[in-house]
């Protein structure tokens, strides 16, 4: 386990004891156990439901967002329970904690564990309900379990076929076997083969439902203005005008602002157009402009207050005046989620009573927001999940469903809460700002030495804090209290530990006898959460950029000074050095494009990328990102391949686009006109190479975004020999 | 009232004349398959077909579509027998989608591009689908997929060529 995830599991297990109401550790097999089942269906377990007509049901504890949970952790289950995952029905699990991640003991859909998480304890769900079928078998066909076997939804006697169906109702009734073995990968009929995603085809014909699409008569359409500056609250409203607008039927005022209600969404974001609010802004953060943002980041590096995040050896004493050092500052901005469905969330409330639909990273904390913010009782709140369009961190957050269910218990009517896409751009919970300086110590012969490395920049945990202490706090505590306490944000965590994610992959990859990593918190106030890749995505630019600045420096071959670092980690060296032959490194296609090449490590797998680049009339044009990651055991090598591709156009996107600034506290940009996403014509071809392995299977989902943008940007400085270090990527002209 | 050609049927809507089509699709004949993405035109998930151009629905009146052809993603397959358009057979053995949220705009702008030219260059292609917008990078895929569908049109339709006769005698 990495040390974020001992972090972020330390941090919700206390979370639980404070709360009092979490249950922990509930071995996953056992949750639901077979004396709940009833003779019509076999239910084994959470996950596993086999009627006697036929239906092989799973209920999928992993939200699917694209990164390819649904095909994926079905073909566990296939494999083990020994049926086609094509013809098991999946089902998008409800809130509970049967469901939760044993990687963070929540059910939180997060940190590339879903494969990782859910291999062993999915497979084995599954070869229980395997073995309570061949345990009936045995006493329906009265003959020696040595004789039977199974395939594809069939025991297998001689030439006798018996349905799984047909042996549901003796199953039902039989003790789950302990210690049933786990088939061995010489077995693997499904894991590690190529076959098309089973969520493809709803996906293609528009049948695949998102939070969006939940429909039902009486459904009201609600539009929440908030605070232009994030935190800020309504002094006053005059809804005169808006209430006078075709089709509205409510105006209500929630914690962070006023919600317009119509029959349709147009018609209610026509007329919130039409309120006047006047807000009370939040001092600190209205003060804040992107302009002298760098400067106020810079000034905190220089003002010698740091914690230590990591040391080695001697650390920063280490710095040796007399020998080479160098130094350079590293910068990345805030950075918009943009997943291409909004926020959205639909409540009814009736009988005391309550139904969310929502499309979540983390149903069992919307739940709870749910209970927090409606005053029901989580136990009388049903949380039914779709699938996400789009997550990338953004929707491990339940900001939304907070609103949603405000706005549902002040106008007394079912509603779906929309947000436009300029409410999703300038109140997301932003990737964080963040600048690094480094000072690398190098020995006599070029070697490195002292990795000293010190990061200013706002911390994500001090967001969730707010969020989590609000959906898990007993319900004994009044709101005000729990108010104070998420409140508190920074002074209550400062005290706990460091935010790992602030620090998380500047500093572990290569080897140096001395390593002093540094943390400043510097946070104008922007609201912060994880996004795809969290501390990676900006330490893989800076860190993956220093160090190819390092070899330059000491006039060696980029590809072979990283490897004469990596002695502590084979498995990036391996990456790399396939990377180098796949992409022909160091010649480039033609001689007016140049390679660059990047290798990090994120969520236990290692991922290297050599990009080459040309400027087409002046403008960085990336015309091939060659790709190898080791991720252990692959389950679907197609899906392994599409996340790579998706992690880079991802990170493609932050290298060339990416960029959210403030003036006095207000995000500037409002839509993909001024937020741009990469489109078609700017991909490059994408050539990925997955290593063969039989480690456990590791990430993906996250990995493949880290180190794009330095591979980019270490191919224009061997096109151009300007040293960029600053995202997103500009040349000087 | 205003009258068009829903996915080959004639349908009446009694909405006021602004409301956009794509909001008149999805909630008053609650068909969901197309999205709402940005609501400026700028992202396509919200692309149909109008009279076999492929539209940005979120800020198109309904009025505007009045007699016209509109089809969706749901009127993409074969009505009768439901099998799959060739482009959605593509889609579904190339895994193209992922968060799956924009592939019916995807899906939308793809078909306008083969009904009007069946054998796209990568150029081709590139200009007709940048409109639309993937946040999960689907976009390499999305290409070899109207590639292979470009194919298999191609191989099914048998035209008679004149040079290819006269190479095999």
């Amino acid at each position: 386990m990495s040390q974020t995830n001992q972090a972020r599991r330390l941090f919700l297990k206390q979370l639980g004891i404070v709360g009092g109401g979490l249950i922990v550790g509930l071995p996953l097999s056992a949750s639901v156990n077979a004396n709940s089942t009833t003779n019509a269906a076999l239910q084994p377990n959470a996950f596993i439901h086999l009627s006697q007509s036929g239906e092989v049901s799973f209920y999928l504890p992993r939200s699917e967002m694209g990164q390819g949970t649904y095909h994926g952790l079905t073909t566990l289950i296939g494999e083990e329970l020994d049926i086609d995952p094509a013809r098991i029905r999946v089902h998008h699990a409800t809130a509970d904690t049967a469901f939760n991640n044993p990687e963070y003991d929540q059910q939180i859909t997060g940190g590339s564990t879903s494969m990782k998480g859910s291999y062993l304890p999915l497979r084995q769900a599954a070869a229980d309900a395997r073995a309570l079928l061949l345990l009936a078998a045995v006493q329906q066909l009265g003959v020696p379990r040595e004789q039977l076997r199974t395939d594809n939804g069939y025991v297998l006697h001689g030439e006798q076929k018996t349905p799984y169906a047909e042996l549901v109702a003796v199953a039902a009734q039989l003790e789950t076997p302990q210690d049933v073995a786990l088939k061995e990968p010489s077995e693997f009929k499904y894991i590690g083969k190529q076959r098309p995603r089973l969520d493809g085809h709803a996906k293609a014909t528009g049948t695949a439902e998102f939070g969006l699409d939940i429909d039902f008569p009486g459904l009201q359409r609600a539009v929440l203005v908030r605070c232009p500056v994030a935190g800020g609250t309504v002094n006053r409203v005059d809804d005169s005008a808006a209430r006078g607008m075709p089709g509205v039927t409510h105006v209500v005022s929630i914690h962070n602002g006023v919600a317009v209600v119509a029959e349709h969404y147009y018609q209610a974001k026509l007329a919130a157009a039409k309120l006047v609010i006047d807000w009370q802004l939040p001092e600190k953060l209205s003060q804040f402009s992107s302009a002298e943002g760098q400067a106020q980041f810079a000034q905190a590096l220089d003002a010698d207050k740091s914690h230590e995040a990591f040391k080695q050896g001697d650390g920063s004493k280490a710095l040796n005046p007399a020998s080479r050092v160098l130094r350079a500052d590293y910068w990345a901005p805030y950075l918009a989620h943009a997943t291409m469905e909004p926020m959205n969330c639909t409540v009814k409330i009736a009988d005391g009573e309550m139904d969310v639909w929502v499309g979540s990273q983390s149903p069992g904390l919307a739940q709870g927001l749910a209970a927090f913010y409606s005053g029901i009782s989580k136990s009388k709140i049903r949380i039914h999940s779709t699938f996400l369009g789009g997550g990338f961190g953004r929707r491990t957050a339940s900001d939304y469903v907070g609103e949603a269910v405000a706005i549902a218990k002040a106008s007394g009517v079912p509603v779906q809460l929309i947000w436009s896409r300029e409410d999703d751009t300038r109140h997301d919970l932003y990737r964080p700002a963040a600048m690094a300086r480094f000072a690398i110590g190098l020995t006599d012969d070029g070697r490195i030495d002292t990795w000293q490395v010190r990061r200013a920049g706002p911390n994500i945990m001090a967001y969730t804090v707010d969020e989590a202490l609000d959906a898990m706090a007993p319900g004994f505590l009044p709101n005000g209290m729990v108010n104070w306490m998420s409140k508190a944000g920074y002074g209550l965590y400062d005290g706990w530990s460091l935010d790992h994610s602030s620090v998380e992959g500047l500093y572990e990859d290569y080897d140096a006898s001395h390593k002093a990593v540094e943390h400043v918190t510097v946070d104008p106030g922007l609201p912060c959460g994880f996004w795809r890749s969290v501390g990676h995505s900006f330490s893989g630019f800076f860190k993956e950029s220093m160090i190819d600045e390092v070899a330059v420096a000491t006039e060696q071959d980029p590809v072979a000074y990283r490897l004469q670092h990596l002695s502590g980690n084979p498995r990036l060296a391996n990456a790399l050095k396939v990377a180098a032959e796949k992409a022909g490194w160091p010649k480039a296609g033609n001689s007016e494009r140049r390679l660059g090449v990047a290798a990090h490590n994120s969520f236990a797998s290692s991922v290297a990328q050599v990009a080459e680049v040309s400027l087409e009339n002046g403008a960085i044009r990336v015309h091939k990102v060659v790709c190898v990651v080791d991720c252990g055991r692959v389950v679907n090598p197609d899906v392994v391949k599409a996340q790579m591709e998706s992690g880079i156009l991802f990170g493609l996107t932050a290298a060339l686009h990416g960029e959210i600034t403030l003036k006095d506290g207000v995000v500037q940009q409002s839509n993909f006109h001024d937020y741009p996403v990469l489109r078609m014509p700017q991909t490059p071809e994408i050539d990925v190479h997955i290593i063969d392995s039989n480690e456990p299977p590791t990430g993906v989902g996250e990995p493949g975004t880290p180190p794009i943008a330095a591979a980019v940007a270490n191919a224009l400085f061997a096109l151009t020999g300007q040293r960029l270090r600053s995202l997103p990527l500009k040349l000087a002209s | 009232m205003i009258s068009f050609q829903l996915n080959g049927q004639r349908v009446d809507a009694d909405v006021p004349a602004d409301m956009p089509l794509l909001w008149v699709v999805r909630d008053h004949f609650k068909l969901k398959g197309s999205k709402f993405g940005c609501g400026m035109g700028l992202c396509g998930a919200c692309s149909m077909l109008v009279d076999g151009q492929s539209t940005r629905t979120c800020i198109l009146p309904v009025a505007a579509v009045a007699n016209r052809a509109v089809t969706t993603i749901e009127g993409l397959a074969d009505k009768d027998s439901q099998q799959l358009s060739t482009l959605q057979q593509a889609w579904v053995a190339h895994s193209v989608p992922q968060c799956g949220y924009c592939q019916s705009g995807q899906l939308i702008s793809a078909t306008a591009l083969l009904n009007s030219n069946p054998a796209p260059s990568d150029a081709d292609i590139d200009n007709a689908m940048q409109g639309n917008l993937c946040r999960c990078g689907t976009y390499p895929r999305i290409k070899q997929a109207i590639k292979a569908a470009a194919e298999q049109t191609a191989a099914a339709v048998h035209t008679f060529d004149p040079r290819q006769a006269e190479a095999k005698a």
